[in-house]
């Protein structure tokens, strides 16, 4: 098991195990393809640099659209609208901020000691969470109770099927982001 | 800022539209099982500016009445705070500041 990360003098320090490394590696790797855009971006040089994407919609995939949700409740056309909107403006730009922490993060991934500064403790945290927000999807946690009864599940021997396996798999990356929130949380007491 | 002397940049300055007065929106993040209560915490530290004692209160608010009222200001401001929220990973959205908005 990985040792939690933790923070200390040399900052948030962490160490993974050669197949937690795997794991974690084909989690950011999945949410990444999740992400990419399915066009490339604008021809149009302007509309590239803002990032404005007229081709967006609403995401049918419930974990794809939990990763880029609406800005405003849609409860009739008019706000559904301002939502697409919204989206058209800024959807390309989030899609990258994401990747952008989902890569940095897998790069840390090839040595097993982590040590990090601020910013890629950011990363990590970030990537940690939109891994747990797809797992999540997937194992319909839609309220305390699912969470709670997919806590339950710690024991890799019950890993039986599908379900379990994402169960535990969710279990191990909610446990590794809480340990290095902590050590964020410390550091930021710090000045960090 | 340098001002231009060609008669007909003045011209177009002089008739362009006024924006509309600032109505105050505000940014209300929404409760998931998802999110970890630290992290939530650390992002409204992190992100706002906002003390311990201030995050905790606004991330329980989030965690018990299902959604906390975590910033106000103008429209362009709270929405690019919902874009970091969705950076992040937390459910945010944006709204014009009305009681109801207070949660």
């Amino acid at each position: 098991m990985a040792k939690a990360f933790k923070y200390g003098r040399k900052g948030i320090t962490g160490q993974l195990e050669h197949a937690e490394r795997d794991l974690l590696r084909n989690l950011f790797a999945d949410i990444v393809d999740m992400l990419e855009p399915d066009s490339p971006a604008h021809a149009d040089p302007l509309a590239a640099m803002i990032g404005l994407d007229m081709d967006v919609s609403v995401p049918t995939d419930p974990a794809l659209k939990r990763l880029l949700p609406d800005v405003v409740k849609a409860v009739d056309a008019a706000t559904a609208g301002a939502a697409l909107e919204f989206r058209q403006l800024t959807e390309r730009s989030l899609r990258e901020t994401k990747i952008g922490a989902l890569r940095a993060a897998a790069l840390d991934l090839d040595s097993d000691k982590l040590v990090l500064d601020g910013e890629r403790a950011k990363h990590w945290a970030m990537a940690l969470n939109d891994v747990r927000l797809v797992l999540a999807e997937r194992l319909s946690i839609r309220g305390e109770a699912d969470a709670e009864r997919i806590h339950q599940l710690q024991d890799w021997s019950q890993a039986d099927d599908v379900d379990s396996y994402l169960a535990l798999v969710y279990n191990f990356v909610s446990w590794l982001q809480e340990a290095l929130v902590q050590a964020m949380l410390l550091s930021l007491k710090d000045g960090d | 800022m340098t001002v231009s002397t060609a008669p007909d940049l003045a011209r177009e300055t002089h008739v362009q539209e006024r924006s509309a007065p600032d109505i105050p929106w505000v940014l209300v993040v929404w409760n998931d099982p998802v999110n970890l209560m630290s992290y939530v915490s650390y992002v409204f530290q992190s992100y706002f500016g906002y003390s311990e004692a201030k995050a905790g209160k606004l991330m329980m608010q989030v965690h018990t009445e299902g959604r906390s009222a975590v910033a106000h200001g103008g429209k362009e401001k709270m929405e690019a705070d919902a874009a970091a929220m969705h950076g992040f990973g937390l459910w945010a959205t944006v709204q014009k500041d009305d009681m109801n908005a207070r949660g």
